[in-house]
């Protein structure tokens, strides 16, 4: 039994006392310039991984290397997944991006759906790379312009502080389904990746949080603790195994500590006086 | 503030819109010919009174509730409520996948849901937090929680005994986990968990409110396995206070036969498990629960001849009479003068159901069902049936000895079992001291194997 479990959410936010943050507000913008910094620097290291990763992965596909494409797809969008808050501010290209059959009327068959997804259904259910060409060349360039738009981008602070629970939003609401990568059952690499992306915002900020709240940082971070335990038990070598080998179980319990952390981080925004 | 507008002339429905439209559907019923003679001209009957009523006001105005909001049912009881409570109109049952590892965790989520459950069913203001915190509350129902007769019931699946060692020696002796019957078509999405919650209020939204509040609280221990809404038509008020059981959605009335449930010595009998049923101590003042989705094919059956309806049943349609005889649907049927089953039929619904011999007196059981409407099929068929619920202190010659009667009854061609499962209702909280589950909690640490694993 864990001793944060018998706090009720509402005696935590009880605990803050109304009023208190909005004379926070102002030392809180100071005390956020360093986080948010650092924040921007792990973000622009991804970008860079991700313009890397994607480039040789779109050399594979015009290569015509099924397999090799397919051993990349997981790992070259980690590094997107981990920063999506952010990515998702350029809407346009998070669609050409990252969405999925099911955001168009003709799903599949759509002429508009591009990027990873059409990549990933093309090599997994037809098993081949023909006529992926344009959509990888396409691919490769909106990672470029995404990098680039986000270097020249000023983080708003309630969005970083925000990202952190609208990773597990996403996770509970589509990827513990298993409707992301459903052609190559990849998830559990974009689980990973959106767990490790919310947790970094998480540790950026905790200083700020820690001494008011030690038992709010203490649920969280057990929460995220129990998420890598049972992700553990998933790794390979060299990623994750097919997202379909996942237990009911842990299954559960990953369902669980998700929706547990959403609402626990939903309230850290609010826990540093942002709007 | 919303200024108060004064209702003009055009929002009112003018009575010759209505003449008009209700002409043109005579029009169309006299074409038809057969129906047109004993029809009643539409709205002719009541159209007065209700024409007023409905006309006023602005389109997007909340409906108003009546003063049922008000009614609340006590939670403190030696039983939990909702089972022998009178059925309102709505319901849902939502089944979840439990986290608890330990006895500690177990009774963390048992206080946390009575105290959700307590304060969801007695009503009472929502706290207010800082605004820039997500709100306590989804409010839905505004500031103020009204009771709207809502209940919570708390029930548990043989699944969550059956994973936990420290639990499965406690496990009442007849829950099992729901095996598929002939007619069946079980869809495992929809089956089974290790805690149900019903929830049913007057009104839906009171149900959907309580569920999104309880989830939202205790994200930690419960993720939903699956849930199923379901309602019943309401009637009107009848003078002599008798009005009668709701109908389902073949048509017909469903509940007549019910065993009494304001007579607590039947309850203790039927529903209620004591001394005599042989179960764990803990086990006491709980309920068997048995949960079914059971499809009904609508279409066909509205296509099926009235008369062969009625034999399906062996009552009644328009008055849920028994076949043969009596005024009402509380008329009690007469097998022993009808042994062949010429007026109700040997294999009807009804005499399978309960051929109310000396014998069957020990297989009643307290039906507690609810409609649901989920759409369509691919098909492009109407996806409804009944969401059915029934308590017993025996599951097994209650329940699963009925069903097994009823195993290739007529009906059958009507109906298709997709979902559900069977749980054990907990014993009710008796105090504000007291909280759900506490019985099964202490049962735990007086085990001789859990006292050792503790060093006691
Ligand atoms: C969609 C499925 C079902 C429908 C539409 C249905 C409908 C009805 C109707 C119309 C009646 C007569 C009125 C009344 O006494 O309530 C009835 C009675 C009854 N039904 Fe069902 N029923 C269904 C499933 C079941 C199941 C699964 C069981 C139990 C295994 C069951 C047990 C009974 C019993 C015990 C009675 C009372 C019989 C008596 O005491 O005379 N029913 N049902």
């Amino acid at each position: 039994m864990h001793a944060w479990k018998a706090l009720s959410v509402a005696a935590l936010a009880f605990a803050i006392g109304v009023g208190s943050a909005n004379a926070k507000q102002e030392d809180i913008t100071l005390e956020l310039v360093e986080p948010l910094a650092d924040y921007k620097i792990y973000v622009a290291e991804n970008t860079k991984q991700l313009v890397k990763d994607t480039t040789a992965f779109v050399a594979a596909i015009k290569d015509g290397d099924v397999e090799k494409a397919k051993s990349l797809f997981g790992p070259t969008r980690t590094s997107y997944e981990k920063i999506e808050p952010i990515a998702e501010l350029f809407s346009d290209l998070d669609v050409s991006i990252d969405a999925r059959a099911d955001d168009y009327e003709k799903a599949e068959q759509d002429p508009d759906f591009t990027g990873f997804h059409k990549i990933e259904y093309v090599l997994w259910e037809k098993d081949t790379t023909d006529g992926l060409d344009e959509i990888a060349d396409k691919l490769l360039a909106d990672v470029t312009d995404l990098d680039k738009r986000i270097n020249d981008l000023t983080f708003p602070p309630e969005k970083v502080v925000g990202g952190a629970a609208v990773l597990m939003e996403e996770v509970a609401a589509t990827k513990i389904s298993g409707e992301e990568d459903r052609y190559s059952h990849t998830d559990l690499w974009d689980f990973d990746a959106n767990f490790a992306g919310s947790k970094k915002i998480f540790i950026l900020v905790k200083p700020l949080i820690v001494e008011d709240d030690p038992e709010f940082v203490a649920k969280v971070e057990e929460n995220f603790g129990d998420v890598d335990e049972t992700l553990a038990k998933y790794k390979t070598d060299d990623g994750f195994v097919s997202y379909e080998e996942l237990t009911d179980e842990d299954r559960t319990v990953l369902s669980a500590r998700v929706n547990t952390l959403a609402e626990d981080l939903s309230t850290l925004r609010g826990k540093l006086g942002l709007d | 503030m919303r200024e108060e507008k004064p209702m003009k002339k055009s929002q009112q429905a003018t009575p010759q819109d209505e003449t008009v439209s209700a002409n043109r559907r005579q029009v169309l019923l006299g074409g038809i010919g057969l129906a047109a003679g004993t029809a009643l001209a539409p709205g002719q009957a009541f159209a007065k009174s209700t024409e007023e009523e409905a006309g006023q006001g602005q389109v997007a105005e909340a409906p108003i509730a009546g003063k049922t909001v008000k009614q609340r049912v006590p939670f403190h009881g030696e039983h939990q409520a909702g089972i022998v409570t009178p059925r309102p109109a709505n319901g849902i049952v939502a089944s979840f996948n439990v986290i608890a590892d330990d006895p500690e965790d177990l009774e963390a989520l048992f206080r946390e849901l009575t105290a959700r459950i307590a304060f969801l069913t007695q009503g009472g203001e929502v706290p207010e937090l800082n605004p820039k915190l997500p709100p306590a509350d989804s409010g839905i129902l505004g500031p103020v929680i009204e009771p709207d007769k809502l209940t919570v019931t708390v029930s548990l699946g043989a699944s969550l005994f059956d994973k936990r060692p420290w639990l499965r020696e406690l496990k009442p002796k007849q829950l099992i986990r729901m095996a598929e019957f002939p007619n069946d078509a079980l869809d495992s999405e929809i089956c089974h968990g290790d805690l149900a919650l019903q929830l049913c209020a007057n009104l839906q939204d009171t149900c959907i409110h309580a569920l999104r509040d309880i989830m939202k609280n205790m994200p930690e221990y419960l993720v939903l396995h699956w849930m199923q809404e379901g309602n019943v038509p309401v009637v009107q008020a009848s003078a002599g206070g008798e009005h009668g059981t709701a109908r389902n959605f073949l048509g017909f009335h469903d509940g007549s036969a019910n065993p009494n449930s304001t007579d607590a010595k039947e309850m203790d009998r039927i529903v209620w498990v004591t001394e005599d049923n042989g179960e764990p101590d803990w086990a006491m003042g709980g309920s068997y629960q048995a949960v079914r989705i059971i499809r009904n094919f609508v279409e066909r059956w509205d296509r099926t001849p009235l008369g062969e309806q009625e034999l399906i049943f062996g009552r009644k349609k328009d008055s849920g009479a028994p076949l043969d005889g009596g005024k009402t649907e509380f008329a009690v049927p007469d097998y022993a003068k009808d042994p062949d089953g010429k007026k109700t039929p040997l294999d009807s619904h009804i005499r399978l159901a309960n051929p109310r011999t000396a014998k069957s007196q020990k297989n009643l059981i307290l039906r507690r069902p609810f409609n649901y409407s989920n759409g369509f099929t691919k098909s492009g068929q109407l996806d409804q049936g009944l969401l059915f619920i029934v308590y017993q202190a025996d599951l097994m010659e209650g329940f699963l000895a009925v069903q097994s009667r009823l195993n290739g009854e007529p009906l059958e061609e009507y109906i298709k079992p997709i979902g559900g499962g069977y749980f054990f209702v907990l014993p009710g909280a008796r105090d504000r001291d007291d909280y759900l589950g506490r019985t099964l909690i202490e049962a735990i640490r007086s085990e001789p194997s859990q006292q050792a694993a503790e060093g006691l």
